[in-house]
């Protein structure tokens, strides 16, 4: 179709195109200028809380199953297929802070492996839970209060480990996840019944000398690293697994070395650093708007 | 044409048939929502303790608002870079905008599994100012009254005319009142979408090892910002040619034609900035591995490209077909980056499963209806559109046929 309306557009555009292509040149540089805010790691201490699992030593008794539901009065496992009570649950779930499942490695060996949650020293779910109902307490445990929880589930979104179990099947579902019997004077029940000492309670630092010892005794028998030393910027509970069986086969993500929250808390907070970005955009709008308003008004009263 | 066309309510009938099945659907989704507050999310949705959000956050949230960015795009070139010659446009797009922002707080409002506990998010002592999903919803929530306000003019300017003079003195004398703190009003609406829209994508900044490496990036704001407002150029094409062809709207085709090359270069700049990215980290080689994300994003990134390049040609966008197409390509690819970004690039671990039932799927659509329910409502009570006649649809309708040929 000819056009001769569109003789005006050329200028029209180059103008809007010009700026069209500042806008997008703006997001990227606050997104990139944001990456490069630097933030403080939240480390591990040796004096948290946590557990030590050796792979190498359970036989999947299943005893530490029994005596978390117990410890934390969490109702029997209700299988799903038939709804029979076996409270045999597959994997972590609404009502299970503590499972033991098989792992098979590359060669067909196979290990148990326990798990709950990691309690990380910069943990992503309380990065990213709105009004802080998860968040690190005393001996760096990872808490939960329900009366903060809005049930966004973004805590599951965030957490590597999958830990956090949400209530699918009832109207006023909670959050469920390991507080390592934050609730017991003894710390957690998990590691009192187990009959191989596979899993162990303590402070992070003497769990971490013990793994290291029992590294040093049999070298042959075991992975040459203690998974949650660094793995994701550290965790207070800590895993050994036996040569055949490597971790992401029991389940633990290869993780980077630095915390998750690192990227988006630097991003975020460097693109409203101070707050200048919004003011300065919200100051630019109004101005250009009074300014108009001002010449709109003296153009219509000389047309009207 | 001199001063642009005032915006005028359409008129006519409001309970036509269409309105009735869609008046049917909101009966269904109250249904629906009353069977989730009695027995869980899981009654009504699929989600899982690997997926723990399903569709309703890819789709109900982010799709609808970004269908409602129109109220941003076309704000941003009219207030913020000054083009006023796009003003017949914005009633319009405010008034989508304010329908997608509440479906979509609706929408999240029946996803949370304890709602009740929702005024925490409001309660400052409370805030984790870490958390990206905190500012997503104040600011979610603040835009949806601030596009409310935006609407209020039209609304009182027909309250004005109401035959209680009761309502009429007062419309009459709130409406100079709101007028004059309108600057501030709009200032807010263009700041607070350019905040939440980036945070939407900010979101999967911090699953680093869950979602794929070709959607995970630090650009998530800047690229979700971009594809948003690119969406709401795309949903204002759309609106326009679907009003005109159920209510005989005439179209300024001249201007949604220029106005549609600022998203060629924002589509090119979102497939530029994308590859950028890639090629920056590395990563290109996991385009070229085949398999289902690489044909995914190759698809995204075609949803892009197409329009963009298509839209740089003025001719070719100025014929009205042309631009209806380009308008729907680029809400879809907006809308595929989004479901990618939200389920398929993101990867629990492995045993995780998720597609979402019928009814969660259905209580989508229920909500869709509701929206466009609400905005036939609204524009034709209010004056909200341009270029419909001052009686109402039938005096517009000749004129509409005559706007089609013209474009073509």
């Amino acid at each position: 179709m000819k056009d001769p309306s569109f003789d005006d557009s050329p200028a029209a555009e180059r103008i809007t195109r010009r700026r069209a292509l500042r806008i997008a040149a703006a997001a990227g540089a606050a997104a990139a200028a944001g990456s490069a805010q630097a933030r403080e790691p939240k480390r591990p201490h040796d004096g948290d809380a946590g557990l030590l699992f050796d792979a190498t030593l359970c036989v999947g008794c299943r005893a530490c199953q029994t005596a978390c539901k117990e410890a934390n009065h969490l109702p029997p496992d209700r299988r799903a297929e038939d709804g029979g009570l076996y409270d045999a649950p597959l994997d972590l779930n609404g009502t299970t802070k503590n499972v033991i499942r098989l792992a098979v490695g590359p060669g067909g060996e196979t290990e148990f492996v326990k798990r709950q949650c990691m309690h990380c020293a910069d943990p992503a779910c309380a990065s990213v839970c709105m009004a802080g109902a998860l968040h690190k307490i005393e001996r760096g445990i990872v808490a939960y209060d329900e009366k903060r929880c809005v049930g966004c589930r973004y805590c599951q979104i965030a957490c590597p480990f999958n830990v956090p179990k949400f209530q699918w099947h009832t109207a006023l579902p909670v959050i469920v996840k390991c507080e390592l019997c934050r609730h017991r004077e003894e710390g957690a029940a998990c590691a009192e019944v187990c009959p191989r000492g596979a899993v162990v309670k303590g402070t992070r630092g003497e769990l971490l000398a013990e793994a290291r010892r029992r590294l040093a005794a049999a070298p042959e028998r075991y992975q040459r690293k203690v998974y949650g030393e660094s793995d994701g910027g550290g965790t207070n509970v800590l895993y050994l697994t036996s040569s055949a069986v490597p971790f992401d086969a029991l389940g633990l993500p290869n993780l980077p070395q630095h915390p998750l929250p690192e990227l988006s808390e630097s991003v975020q907070h460097g693109i409203y650093k101070y707050g200048i970005a919004p003011i300065a955009l919200w100051t630019a709008v109004t101005v250009i708007q009074l300014r108009n308003r001002k010449e709109d008004h003296g153009a219509r009263r000389e047309e009207e | 044409m001199g001063s642009h066309p005032r915006e005028r309510p359409l008129g006519g009938k409001v309970l036509t048939s269409a309105m009735k099945v869609l008046l049917g659907l909101a009966a269904l989704w109250a249904v629906m929502v009353a069977i989730r507050l009695l027995f869980g999310l899981g009654a009504m949705s699929a989600q899982n303790d690997g997926y723990a959000w399903g569709i309703w956050k890819p789709l109900n949230v982010v799709t609808f608002t970004g269908i409602a960015a129109g109220a941003y795009a076309v704000g941003l070139v009219t207030y913020l870079f000054n083009r006023g010659e796009y003003h017949p446009l914005v009633r319009s797009s405010v008034m989508a905008g304010a329908m997608g922002y509440t479906l979509a707080g609706i929408s999240v409002l029946v996803d949370l599994g304890r709602w009740w506990n929702l005024w925490v998010v409001f309660w400052p002592p409370a805030w984790n100012l870490n958390s990206v999903l905190l500012e997503v919803a104040g600011c979610v929530l603040a835009y949806t009254l601030v596009l409310w306000v935006e609407v209020g003019p039209a609304v009182l300017e027909r309250l004005a005319e109401a035959r209680s003079r009761v309502v009429s003195r007062l419309a009459r004398r709130l409406l100079p009142e709101l007028r004059r703190r309108m600057p501030f009003v709009v200032a807010t609406a263009l700041l607070l979408p350019s905040m939440h829209q980036s945070s939407l994508g900010g979101l999967f900044m911090i699953t680093e090892t869950k979602t794929h490496p070709l959607w995970h990036t630090s650009l998530l704001s800047a690229l979700f910002l971009v594809s948003c407002v690119t969406m709401g150029f795309g949903a204002v094409v759309v609106i326009e040619n679907l009003a005109s062809l159920r209510w005989g709207k005439a179209i300024d085709q001249k201007l949604l034609a220029r106005l549609n090359a600022v998203p060629a270069w924002l589509a090119l700049g979102f497939v530029a900035l994308r590859l950028g990215d890639l090629a920056w980290r590395g990563r290109l080689g996991l385009v070229a591995a085949g398999g289902t994300h690489a044909l995914l994003f190759l698809v995204e990134m075609a949803l892009f490209a197409l329009p963009g390049v298509l839209l740089l040609s003025a001719r070719w966008r100025a014929n009205r077909g042309n631009l209806f197409g380009a308008g729907l390509l680029l809400l879809a690819g907006g809308t595929l980056y989004r479901f990618d970004t939200y389920l398929v690039a993101y990867q629990p671990s492995p045993g995780w499963h998720y597609f979402p039932y019928v009814r969660e799927m259905l209580f989508s659509l229920c909500l869709a209806g509701m929206g466009v329910a609400a905005y036939a409502l609204f524009v034709k009570l209010f004056p909200i559109l341009s270029g419909v006649g001052e009686r109402g649809a039938k005096a517009a309708a000749p004129a509409a046929p005559m706007r089609i040929a013209a474009g073509r």
